[in-house]
């Protein structure tokens, strides 16, 4: 069979965003659906948000409420969403109530009248909910075969009038096998929720879809004023088409660094320069920002830190003008607000940001920061997310320069305190070193997968103009990356004995 | 929507049904504005749904017009009681009872659901009626 005679399945949106992208592109039309969760999960919500998106007078949406949450107190805080728009309301959007139906007769009963209904409104769209109270009530009085034969005339009469239908029930996760009504549906969406530590961290999945690719595992989503919101796991890149690699070479803003690189970052690479707090490692990133819109590469900073503000004006005491490529809409710097983010949410935003302004740039500032600003549910998730994230932007040609912090041993030269240094193409490591009395600093350049740089140690400034490289390499020294190198050119431990406490001499008198 | 806005709406919806195509007396309008009500938001809320609404409306409107102790709310949620209330009381009482039961219905539902949805839903009840200008208007605003 030809591609060209296999049938079509269109695809609904759901109303939520990034939904639809888990679900490889939307729900498939006259499916049988059911969302699951416990209490609080956003069920209700997620069936109303599609209900909304898709109802129309002429295919509205039936929704039949049983037992659940009473349908006035439904009605007062469903329409605190911004999708509820009251002008559907008993048009396009109609709210049955089946309650008695339900508690006083069969599922018969209960089929008439849902079969009524449905001959008569011709739906788009139809929601149970809650279809539990329906299977605990036919439980009580009926066999488990005339449920499976409910459950079957059920979606059978929905599908056969076209509905795309939705079940919405409070579920545990034992209750998958052998319910017959997780057999009969061709979707089971499921949510969860779950606090940790003093966050919520709330995440969907798709156990089952019939007819067309989802995307696999657990996404976290957010309820906000307008409703679900979906992070897919993906982060919307599955579909990026990777770019032939680049040759250009991005200056750092830093003419001797450069030449360090080898001519500059290679366009694409992830680049995490490590350092101790104070080492430099924002200033270098602000000049690398600044010098791809000095070429025109639009660039993102995220900060978490500071406020974009106080980053602006802190650049600029380097002489580095931020303020102007902000209007332009050349250069966005954003903050994200602290503690509860999830890293699939984070990233979006920073996705949204790169696409918005066609990002060539991107710097994160710093990893840590990042980090520590995610729900604490989340931070097993990072290095992952991150990965994904990093691999698929700098796929599409952006070049991200990362910062992190590490604590300066003066018996080790760690990379990272994270094990991310896989994640990145080049790694530059500033450090502090104890040099003719003074704390001095040094830079060198420990990776490059691009090629051949330098393997000088150069010691730099900071100074109004930014991190500028002094000097040629130090020649003079040996064991610089201890922090405590020994000149060679004098004698034994001259350094140590420099800071060395001198010890005390006893006057003799 | 004000206490007073919703009283002139209980008031207008009364005189529609008062002035309309029946051959009861106008003192019985506030029962079948309920009765017209009672169908949808049946539909909406289940009959035990309705019937605790209209309960508590009832409970309310007794308040200011004891004449209403004789009016019940029955299982399936009409009302029941009419015939007591006509004997008992002048036909200016028994109008100011009705009038008062259904604002404070009308007041219950602009309560929980808003103003938004109860004029929605008044609207779809008196399609025919002159309500639409203050609905209308609030599409015509969005």
């Amino acid at each position: 069979m030809s591609a060209a005679d296999k049938v079509k399945i269109n695809k609904l949106p759901t109303g939520v965003p990034g939904f639809d992208e888990i679900l490889g592109g939307g729900l498939p039309e006259f499916s049988f659906n059911i969302i699951a969760g416990a209490p609080g999960s956003g069920k209700t919500t997620l069936a109303h948000q599609i209900a909304f998106a898709n109802a129309t007078p002429e295919r509205p949406a039936l929704y039949f409420t049983i037992l659940g949450e009473p349908a006035i107190k439904m009605l007062r805080y469903q329409q605190q969403y911004t999708f509820f728009d009251q002008a559907k309301l008993n048009n396009a959007v109609r709210f049955i109530n089946l309650s008695q139906v339900v508690l006083e007769k069969d599922l018969d009963a209960v089929l008439e009248e849902i079969t009524k209904e449905v001959e008569k409104a011709s739906p788009g769209i139809v929601v149970v909910d809650s279809f539990r109270t329906v299977v605990r009530k036919a439980v009580g009085g009926a066999t488990e075969v005339e449920l499976q034969a409910f459950i079957q005339r059920l979606a059978l009469l929905l599908t056969s009038w076209q509905a795309t239908t939705f079940l919405v029930g409070e579920y545990v996760e034992g209750e998958i096998r052998d319910n017959p009504v997780f057999t009969v549906s061709d979707g089971l969406f499921w949510l969860y929720q779950a606090a940790e530590r003093n966050s919520v961290v709330r995440k969907l999945q798709i156990v089952k879809q019939r007819g067309q690719a989802s995307v696999p595992g657990l996404h976290t989503f957010r309820i906000t004023h307008a409703g679900l919101q979906a992070f897919s796991r993906t982060l919307g890149l599955a579909g990026l088409v990777r770019k032939i690699p680049s040759t250009r070479r991005l200056s750092i803003g830093i003419p001797e660094l450069d030449k360090m690189l080898g001519g500059g970052i290679p366009e694409g690479d992830s680049v995490l320069v490590a350092g101790a707090s104070g080492t430099g490692k924002s200033v270098l990133a602000t000049q690398f920002i600044a010098e791809g819109i000095r070429q025109g590469d639009p660039g993102i900073v995220v900060v978490f830190e500071e406020r974009p503000q106080e980053y602006a004006e802190r650049a600029g005491s380097f002489g580095l003008d931020l303020k102007t490529p902000r209007k332009e809409k050349k250069l966005e710097i954003l903050y994200l607000r602290p503690l509860d983010l999830s890293v699939d949410e984070t990233m979006h935003e920073i996705l949204d940001a790169v696409r918005e302004i066609g990002a060539k740039r991107l710097v994160i500032d710093s990893l840590a920061g990042f980090e520590m600003a995610l729900a604490p549910g989340f931070r097993a998730d990072f290095r992952e997310s991150l990965y994904r994230m990093i691999t698929a932007l700098t796929g599409v040609g952006v070049t991200i320069l990362s910062t992190v912090e590490v604590n300066e041993s003066f018996t080790e030269f760690p990379f990272s305190t994270y094990s991310i240094s896989f994640l990145t193409d080049d790694i530059i490591r500033l450090r502090y070193v104890c040099i003719e009395g003074q704390l001095r600093k040094i830079m060198v350049v420990i990776k490059m997968r691009g090629g051949n740089h330098s393997k000088d140690v150069r010691e730099y400034e900071i100074t109004s103009k930014g991190v500028v490289i002094m000097g040629d390499r130090l020649t003079d020294y040996q064991g610089l990356i201890t922090g405590i190198p020994v000149h060679l050119n004098r004698s034994g431990n001259h350094e140590e004995r420099l800071h060395k406490p001198k010890a005390k001499t006893k006057s003799r008198k | 929507m004000s206490l007073s806005e919703s009283r002139h709406l209980a008031q207008r919806l009364l005189t529609y049904e008062a002035v309309g195509e029946t051959s009861e007396p106008a003192e019985y309008a506030a029962f079948r504005v309920c009765e017209r009500l009672r169908q949808p938001l049946i539909t909406l809320a289940g009959v035990a749904g309705f019937r605790s609404l209209l309960s508590r409306a009832l409970t309310l409107a007794r308040a200011e017009a004891p004449s209403l102790s004789a009016v019940q709310v029955a299982a399936d949620g009409s009302l029941k009681g009419l015939d007591a209330l006509a004997s008992q009381t002048d036909k200016k009482q028994a109008r100011d009872g009705g009038a008062i039961l259904i604002a404070q219905l009308i007041g219950l539902l602009l309560t929980f659901i808003g103003e938004g949805l109860t004029l929605r839903l008044v609207q779809d009840v008196w399609p025919e009626a002159a309500f639409n200008g203050r609905v209308s208007e609030k599409e015509g605003k969005a």
